[in-house]
């Protein structure tokens, strides 16, 4: 296998490297601590408004709207720089990564030069709109009701699993506007302001305290048909188009907690019946077994950055990343509570995901969200190995009749 | 448990059922957590129905059973995630001070527990114990004839919130893990050098932790004779963990056929999840683990009267079981429920975080299990 060289991007990441250190820690970690929901939110502006000024905001997007239009291979680079620090990047991860760039991709002009900016700049929130209580892993099951009205539509129903609702200005929907095809068939895609009357967003209390998810209500929600992205019955193909923006999502390697190093430091001060942690066969061969993980997973990472250089499409390499990240990271929040002895059980509701094991434990939910591990796998089954898809006994059906 | 129970113990745990799932609903528990997971009334009922007495000795003012009976009802604890520090007073202190042949005060105390009327928790637990119950650090210095002067620290004493009395153990003589020299002396939660502040664990029930400084207590303070607490606390310990277990088990058992039902319910593309094969196969490991759980808290309970060797390597080995089996089954039941399994308000996250707190208590499994291996290394030297 031949590694490729990109001098351009070793001399962005140079770059990046250097701009990062100057600006992030004002930022990151200790510049957060002690903050309110609010001021860390304000935080999280202030840093994209500045990434915005130099080049480094909606780096992939083009920058006639407000983005850097640069490549995909330097936006990777630049997300794998920026998560060495503990920023407020959250609040706009969904925002950033899929809404605005569909909305970009699909709205009208004047639409597209007057909230292109402001999101880029961190001034606006957008969410995504599409999970159902019904419809979670199945999203073309969804039952949102999208009824014509004048030169619009008026939506009835529910969504669940929103993240930052509650802080969003705009949202990407989407909406059964008819029942009477198939389920991919009858459905439309529109994007809103979330101050339209008749929205309610009510917070979902979390296991582990985090404020992002919530279940937004739409009672006679009128939507202008301009604010329409892509056909009408075209919905379900907008959806998938907005899922695949990022055909490569960076993800933190310790799974968005903390790192191997923090575990392998909290080891080193601990004891297990009066020896040392670090003495203990099963904690060493955890430690071990996540060293080498690692490793693939960063080669595995290369390859994929590699392909997509070389103008290749990614294949299974995030599905792959995903999966194992969410289960190391779960295997070694249990064992990091086991070496905190009783206090393990204490839970600090305040504390960082990147900081505190106890999350990492207590909140499966990068194994549940974004695809669970069971739906990864089945995809890495049907896809790559070719084996048949389940049996799907509503597969063209009228959605009104299955 | 249904290993040959008798007529009695049956109709204890049929009744245990009924009054659990008639008055523990999961929908009605927020005001009870606000309350510190305590409520004085229910706390009489219980006595009513006799539920502090049911392993106690007649001559100790209980009704003649054993471990088995409190398993069978911290089983049912475990099914309906009871908050109210049952185990904390009627199995841990209750146990440990009927072991401590103190007569006098086993008179005060126990039937005074039986009653409902008496609320002594046993503040044991320190930061760095982990489980091993001679750690003990906090001292007791003789200050003048006949008075005791505690310093030290508790930590996540269940119940401690709302304790009436602590029976603080505390060393008299001997090295922080030394057996000999750990006395046990009853102290007012408001006395001078006392304070306790309270901890909401993340499964709901409360705790305190304790400081001691510089506290006085007289010598009728004392339960047992000086320096000898330890056979109580270790038969007390004993105790806790058996009945731990048992909690687990009705945590593990209702976890997993709430997740039945919910997979038998919950339809996407057309079909219930339970038809997908991967997921039967799934459930049906969860059984297993379920399955061989409760059958090492059997061995468990008829390791109970065995000599203390025997007894600490069966309570260990069980410990560590139903901590890894109740870790993977209530984690997987989360997984089978998808993304309201993450939720505060829907109920088999609550089974996955008592689970979570039952590992770590008395020890997690990962000490249990170093611990056999420990017992096994010095018998084969």
């Amino acid at each position: 296998m031949q590694q490729q060289h990109i001098p351009d991007l070793k001399a962005y990441r140079e770059q990046a490297v250097a701009w990062l250190a100057e600006h992030a820690p004002r930022f990151a970690g200790a510049a957060r601590e002690g903050r309110s929901g609010e001021e860390d939110l304000q935080l999280a502006r202030d840093w994209q408004a500045l990434k915005a000024k130099h080049g480094y905001a909606g780096i992939t997007l083009p920058r006639e709207y407000g983005g850097a239009g640069r490549t995909e291979l330097e936006k990777i680079v630049f997300s794998e720089e920026e998560m060495r620090y503990d920023l407020p990047l959250l609040y706009f991860s969904v925002s950033l990564s899929n809404p605005v760039p569909i909305m970009l991709r699909h709205a009208p002009e004047d639409y597209r030069r007057r909230l292109g900016p402001p999101a880029i700049r961190g001034e606006h929130i957008w969410c995504q709109l599409f999970s159902e209580p019904a419809a979670g892993t199945d999203l073309a099951a969804l039952r949102l009701r999208a009824e014509r009205r004048g030169d619009g539509w008026v939506l009835n129903g529910q969504k669940v699993w929103t993240s930052w609702a509650q802080v969003a200005d705009w949202g990407v929907v989407i909406a059964r506007t008819d029942p009477t095809v198939p389920k991919h068939a009858g459905l439309t895609y529109f994007f809103l302001d979330m101050k339209t009357p008749g929205i309610t967003v009510r917070p979902i209390r979390r296991l582990v305290n985090e404020p992002d998810l919530n279940e937004v209500f739409f009672d006679d929600v009128f939507i202008p048909d301009v604010q329409r992205l892509g056909g009408v019955g075209q919905g379900f193909k907008v959806a998938v188009e907005t899922l695949m923006i990022e055909r490569y999502a960076v993800t933190d390697e310790s799974g968005y907690g903390p790192t191997l190093e923090a575990f392998v430091e909290l080891a080193r001060h601990s004891r297990i019946n009066g020896r040392p942690a670090l003495e203990d066969g099963e904690v060493r061969t955890a430690i071990a077994q996540a060293f080498v993980e690692r490793q693939g997973l960063r080669s595995i990472h290369r390859r994929a950055v590699t392909a997509m250089a070389a103008g290749k499409e990614p294949g299974p390499e995030g599905a792959i990343r995903k999966l194992l990240l969410g289960r190391t990271r779960q295997r070694l929040g249990a064992l990091a509570l086991d070496l905190r002895g009783a206090n393990g059980a204490r839970f600090n509701p305040d504390a960082s995901q990147v900081t505190d094991f106890a999350r990492s434990w207590m909140d499966p939910s990068l194994r549940i969200a974004g695809g669970t591990d069971e739906v990864l796998i089945n995809t890495l089954a049907e896809r790559i190995l070719g084996l048949p898809q389940d049996y799907r006994p509503d597969k063209g059906l009228p959605f009104n009749q299955s | 448990m249904d290993f040959q129970l008798s007529g009695e113990q049956q109709m204890l745990k049929d009744s245990a059922r009924r009054f659990l799932e008639t008055n523990c609903a999961f929908e009605h528990r927020q005001p009870l957590i606000d309350n510190g997971s305590f409520d004085v009334t229910r706390w009489a009922t219980l006595a009513d129905l006799g539920w502090f007495g049911v392993s106690l000795s007649e001559e100790q003012g209980g009704f003649g059973g054993g471990a088995i009976e409190t398993a069978i009802l911290m089983e049912e604890m475990g099914r309906v995630l009871f908050l109210e520090p049952y185990w904390a007073i009627g199995v841990l202190a209750a146990q440990t001070i009927a072991a401590s042949s103190d007569s006098l005060w086993s008179e005060v105390l126990l039937p005074a527990i039986v009653a409902g009327e008496a609320r002594p928790v046993l503040a044991h637990n320190e930061p760095e114990a982990r489980g091993t119950v001679e750690f003990v650090s906090t001292t007791a210095v003789e200050s003048s004839p006949g008075r005791w002067r505690l310093s030290g620290r508790k930590s996540l004493v269940v119940g401690g919130n709302i304790a009436d009395r602590f029976i603080v153990s505390a060393r008299t003589a001997g090295a922080v893990e030394d057996r000999y020299g750990i006395t046990l002396f009853v102290v007012d939660p408001g006395a001078d050098g006392m304070t306790v502040r309270n901890i909401r664990l993340i499964d709901n029930r409360w705790c305190a932790d304790i400081e001691l400084r510089d506290v006085e207590v007289g010598e009728d303070s004392i339960i047992g004779a000086l320096g000898q607490a330890f056979a109580a606390l270790d038969e007390g310990h004993a105790h806790a963990t058996v009945a731990l277990c048992a909690e687990a088990v009705g945590v593990m058992e209702k976890a997993l056929w709430i997740t039945r039902d919910y997979i038998k319910m919950r339809k996407q593309f057309g079909v219930a999840l339970s038809t997908f094969q991967v997921l039967q196969h799934r459930m049906s490991e969860m059984l297993i683990e379920l399955e061989l759980a409760r059958s090492m808290l059997h061995r468990a309970l008829a390791a109970m009267s065995s000599h203390t060797d025997a007894r600490a390597a069966a309570l260990s080995a069980t410990k560590a079981h139903v901590g890894r089996s109740g870790k993977f089954v209530c984690a997987q039941s989360i997984q089978l429920h998808g993304g309201i399994g993450v939720t505060e308000e829907y109920v088999i996250g609550h089974y996955f975080k008592r689970m979570t707190t039952i590992e770590y208590a008395l020890g997690s499994s990962h000490v249990h299990i170093e611990r056999l291996a420990e017992a096994e290394r010095k018998r084969a030297a």
